[in-house]
C-alpha cells in the first residue's frame, strides 16, 4: 500500500538530486573560476613587482639577493596558503632567464633547469598567467612572466597544490551538503505524500465498505480544500445520487410488491375460507389448484422483484453468520427422499465447516432453488454430485450431473429472465434468481455443459472476513427450533 | 380471547374476522390508527394484530404509541411490504411476531397461539408427548404406536414431534419447513410431502386408524380425536 508513496518520493527525490546537483555544480565551477581570477591577479601583480625590482636593482653581486629576497617574501603572500604554517618554499618558484634563454637567476626548490626546460617547452605568454606542467611534479604550476628592460624574462610560478585543496576540501562539504538535502527532500516527499495518500486509502476503504454494506455511509472529508478532500467530496455526492437512485427503486419495489400482495392475500384467504365450508370433493379439487396457483404467482413475485433488486445491485441484505456446510447438509436432508424416490443419486461432498456472512433467506431459497432445478429436470438413475469446498477467500459450492445438460441454445442466456428449457414448466426465474444471489453476496454463477455430459454449476461466494464480526452469531440454519 | 384487528383493506378484514370468529376469537377492528387507539383504551385486549400500512398512520408507530398507552398485549404485524424495517426487528425481539402478506390463515392462527402462549406462564416442560395410541419419549427421542416402538431417523423424529405439538391443528408446509427444518422457502417441489408420506407409512402401518391427514390446499394435521 506504500508503493505509491515510495514511488512518488523516489521520483521526486530524482528529480530534486538532478537539480540541487546541477545547482551544486553551477556553484562549484563559479568557486573554481573565482579562486582562479584571485591567484592569477595575484601572480600578475607580483611578477609586476619582481620586474620592477629586477629592473631598478643594479646587476651587480648583489643582485641575485635582494631579487630572492624580494621573491621569499612575496612568496609568503600566497593566497589559498594552508592555515598549518607549512613550508611555502616548495608552491612557489622565482626564475630569471636571459634573452638567450639562460638561466640567470632561480629562487625555489632544486635547481631551475627542469623548470626552464618546461618553460621552454610550453608557450607562455606575457601578462597572461598559464599551466605549467613540470616533470617529476604531479601537481601543474600556474606560471606568470614579464619582460624586463635587458630582454630577459621573470617567471613567477606558483603550485595549484593549495588551490586544488581548498576545492576539494569544498567539493566534499558540497557533496555532504547536496546529500543531506536530498535526504532531508525524500523524507519530507515521503512523508507527506504518505499522509496525503493515507486520506486516500481512508476513502478507499471506506468505499468499498459503502458498496458491500449499506449506502448512507459517507466517505471521510477533511476540511482542507485540497484534491484529496475534493475527491472524497465528490465520491459523497454520487454516493447521494446513488443512494437515491436506490431509494427510488425500493419504494417502487415496495409499491408494486405491496399493490399485488394485498389482493392476493384476501384472494387466498377467501379461497381459504371457501374450501374449509366445502365438503364436495368435486368442488375442492379447483380450489386447491387456485390456492397453489396463487402461491406460485406469490413465489414469482418475490423473486421478480428479487431479481430487479439485484440487477440494480440494489437487494437488500440481513446478514448472519452462515456455515454453509451445515446448511447444505440441513437441505439435502430435506431432498435426499425426493431424490431418492424419483431415483436420483446424490453424493454429497463436504470439507468441514465454511462460514460466510449472508442472508440466510435469500441463500437458503437459492439452494432450495437450485435443488429443485436438480429434482424438476434430472432423469431417473442419474448421479448428482454436490461438492463444497473452500478456497483462499472463497466458498466453492459445485453441482455436477449425468444428465442430459443444458440446451446449447439456452446455455448462452441462462442468466436472463424467462429463459427456460422447452420442457421446463417454472416461470423462467430459476438461474437469474440464482444468479442473483450470488452477485448481491459479491459472489459468482458459472453453468457449463461437462464433457462427459451433463451440467456442471459452480456457484462462487466470499468467506467470511475477519470485519464480519456478527455482535450475535446467530444458527441462521438451526434445524429443529421450536 | 379479545382480539383487536387493525386493517385498512376492508376484503382482508372481512375474511379474517371471520376465520378468527371460526378460531373461537372475540374480534374488533378498527380500520386505522385512531380508531386503534381509542378501543384499546377501553378494552383490555389479550392480543393485536397490525397491518404495517394504515391509512392515518404507521403500522410501528401506532404499536409504539399503544406500548406508551401501557398495552402490555402481544402484537403480530401483518405487512405486505418486501424490506423488513429495524424497528419491526426491535417489536419482535420484544416479544411481537412478524408475517408477510399473503399468508395460509392456519399458519396466522399458529402465530397467535404461540404469541398467547409466551405471556402466559411456562408449563413446566414436558418429556412425554402423547396423541391417541401414539406416544413420544422426548429423551430418548423414542416414538411408540400402540405399544411398538417405531424406527424413526432423527428428522422423522423432529417432524413428528412438530405434528404432534400442534396435534388436532393445521400445520402448512412452510410451517415444517420453517420449523422443523429452519428455512423459509417456498420449494416448488412436493419435498415435505415425500417426507410426510414416509413418516406416515412407519406411523400409520397397514391395519391401524391413520393418524397423519392431509388438508388439500392448506397442509397436514395429526388427529387427536
Amino acid at each position: 500500500m506504500h508503493s505509491a508513496a515510495w514511488r512518488i518520493s523516489l521520483w521526486a527525490t530524482l528529480a530534486f538530486a538532478c537539480g540541487t546537483m546541477v545547482v551544486f555544480v553551477f556553484l562549484q565551477s563559479f568557486v573554481v573560476s573565482d579562486i582562479q581570477r584571485r591567484s592569477d591577479a595575484w601572480l600578475s601583480g607580483e611578477v609586476e613587482v619582481l620586474g620592477d625590482v629586477a629592473q631598478r636593482t643594479p646587476k651587480d653581486a648583489l643582485y641575485g639577493r635582494v631579487v630572492g629576497e624580494v621573491a621569499e617574501l612575496a612568496a609568503r603572500e600566497v593566497p589559498n596558503k594552508p592555515t598549518s604554517g607549512e613550508s611555502s618554499s616548495d608552491t612557489v618558484f622565482f626564475l630569471q632567464s636571459g634573452s638567450d634563454g639562460s638561466l640567470k637567476l632561480w629562487v625555489g626548490m632544486g635547481s631551475g633547469q627542469a623548470y626552464l626546460q618546461a618553460i621552454h617547452a610550453t608557450n607562455i605568454l606575457p601578462d597572461r598567467p598559464t599551466d605549467l606542467r613540470v616533470p617529476g611534479f604531479a601537481i601543474p604550476f600556474r606560471v606568470a612572466s614579464i619582460r624586463i628592460g635587458d630582454g630577459s624574462h621573470i617567471f613567477l610560478g606558483l603550485s595549484e597544490r593549495d588551490e586544488l585543496r581548498v576545492l576539494r576540501y569544498l567539493q566534499l562539504r558540497f557533496f555532504l551538503l547536496w546529500l543531506l538535502i536530498v535526504m532531508l527532500g525524500f523524507g519530507i516527499v515521503f512523508l507527506t505524500s504518505r499522509r496525503t495518500l493515507s486520506h486516500v486509502r481512508r476513502i478507499t476503504v471506506a468505499a468499498s465498505r459503502i458498496g458491500q454494506s449499506d449506502l448512507t455511509a459517507r466517505v471521510p472529508t477533511t476540511r482542507r480544500n485540497d484534491e484529496v478532500s475534493q475527491l472524497a467530496l465528490t465520491l459523497n455526492g454520487m454516493l447521494d445520487r446513488i443512494e437515491s437512485s436506490v431509494h427510488q427503486l425500493h419504494t417502487i419495489t415496495d409499491s408494486l410488491a405491496h399493490d399485488l400482495r394485498s389482493p392476493l392475500t384476501a384472494i387466498r384467504g377467501k379461497l381459504e375460507m371457501l374450501l374449509s365450508s366445502t365438503a364436495d370433493e368435486e368442488h375442492i379439487e379447483p380450489i386447491v389448484s387456485a390456492i397453489e396457483e396463487l402461491d406460485r404467482l406469490t413465489d414469482f413475485l418475490n423473486k421478480s422483484l428479487d431479481v430487479a433488486e439485484a440487477k440494480a445491485d440494489a437487494l437488500r441484505l440481513t446478514r448472519t453468520a452462515i456455515d454453509l456446510d451445515e446448511s447444505l447438509r440441513i437441505m439435502l436432508d430435506l431432498y435426499e427422499p425426493s431424490m431418492t424416490d424419483k431415483g436420483i443419486k446424490v453424493s454429497w461432498h463436504g470439507s468441514g465447516r465454511v462460514a460466510i456472512f449472508a442472508d440466510a433467506a435469500l441463500l437458503h431459497r437459492m439452494f432450495a432453488n437450485l435443488l429443485d432445478n436438480e429434482l424438476k429436470h434430472l432423469p431417473p438413475a442419474c448421479t448428482l454430485t454436490i461438492a463444497l469446498r473452500s478456497e483462499e477467500d472463497a466458498a466453492l459450492l459445485i453441482l455436477e450431473d449425468d444428465g442430459p445438460g443444458f440446451e446449447s441454445e439456452v446455455l448462452q442466456h441462462l442468466f436472463e429472465r424467462r429463459v427456460k428449457g422447452r420442457d421446463s414448466n417454472g416461470h423462467g426465474l430459476g438461474l437469474a434468481f440464482i444468479d442473483a444471489v450470488a452477485r448481491a453476496h459479491g459472489g459468482t454463477v458459472a453453468v457449463s455443459n461437462r464433457e462427459s455430459g451433463g451440467a456442471r454449476i459452480v456457484v462462487t461466494l466470499p468467506l467470511a472476513s475477519s470485519q464480519d464480526q456478527d455482535p450475535q452469531p446467530t444458527a441462521a440454519a438451526a434445524a429443529g427450533s421450536h | 380471547m379479545r382480539l383487536l384487528l387493525v386493517e385498512d383493506e376492508i376484503d382482508i378484514q372481512s375474511f379474517l374476522r371471520r376465520s378468527l370468529d371460526e378460531a373461537g376469537y372475540q374480534v374488533d377492528v378498527a380500520a386505522d390508527g385512531k380508531t386503534a387507539e381509542l378501543l384499546a383504551v377501553d378494552i383490555p385486549f389479550d392480543i393485536l394484530i397490525v397491518d404495517l400500512g394504515l391509512p392515518d398512520q404507521d403500522g410501528i408507530s401506532l404499536i409504539l404509541r399503544l406500548r406508551q398507552m401501557g398495552v402490555k398485549a402481544p402484537v403480530l404485524i401483518l405487512s405486505a411490504r418486501r424490506s423488513v424495517d429495524d424497528r419491526v426487528r426491535g417489536l419482535e425481539q420484544g416479544g411481537d411476531d412478524y408475517l408477510t402478506k399473503p399468508f395460509a390463515l392456519a399458519e396466522l392462527l399458529a402465530r397467535l397461539r404461540n404469541l398467547l402462549k409466551r405471556n402466559t406462564p411456562a408449563a413446566a416442560e414436558t418429556t412425554r408427548l402423547r396423541v391417541l395410541d401414539l406416544e413420544l419419549d422426548l429423551l430418548r427421542r423414542e416414538a411408540m404406536r400402540g405399544g411398538q416402538t417405531l424406527q424413526l431417523t432423527q428428522q422423522e423424529f423432529v417432524l413428528l414431534e412438530y405434528l404432534c405439538r400442534n396435534a388436532g391443528r393445521v400445520v402448512t408446509r412452510s410451517m415444517i419447513l420453517d420449523k422443523v427444518w429452519g428455512m423459509r422457502i417456498q420449494p416448488d417441489t412436493n419435498v415435505v410431502d415425500v417426507h410426510i408420506y414416509r413418516l406416515r407409512g412407519k406411523v400409520d402401518a397397514a391395519g391401524q386408524q391413520p393418524l397423519i391427514r392431509t388438508m388439500r390446499g392448506v397442509g397436514y394435521v395429526l388427529k387427536d380425536r
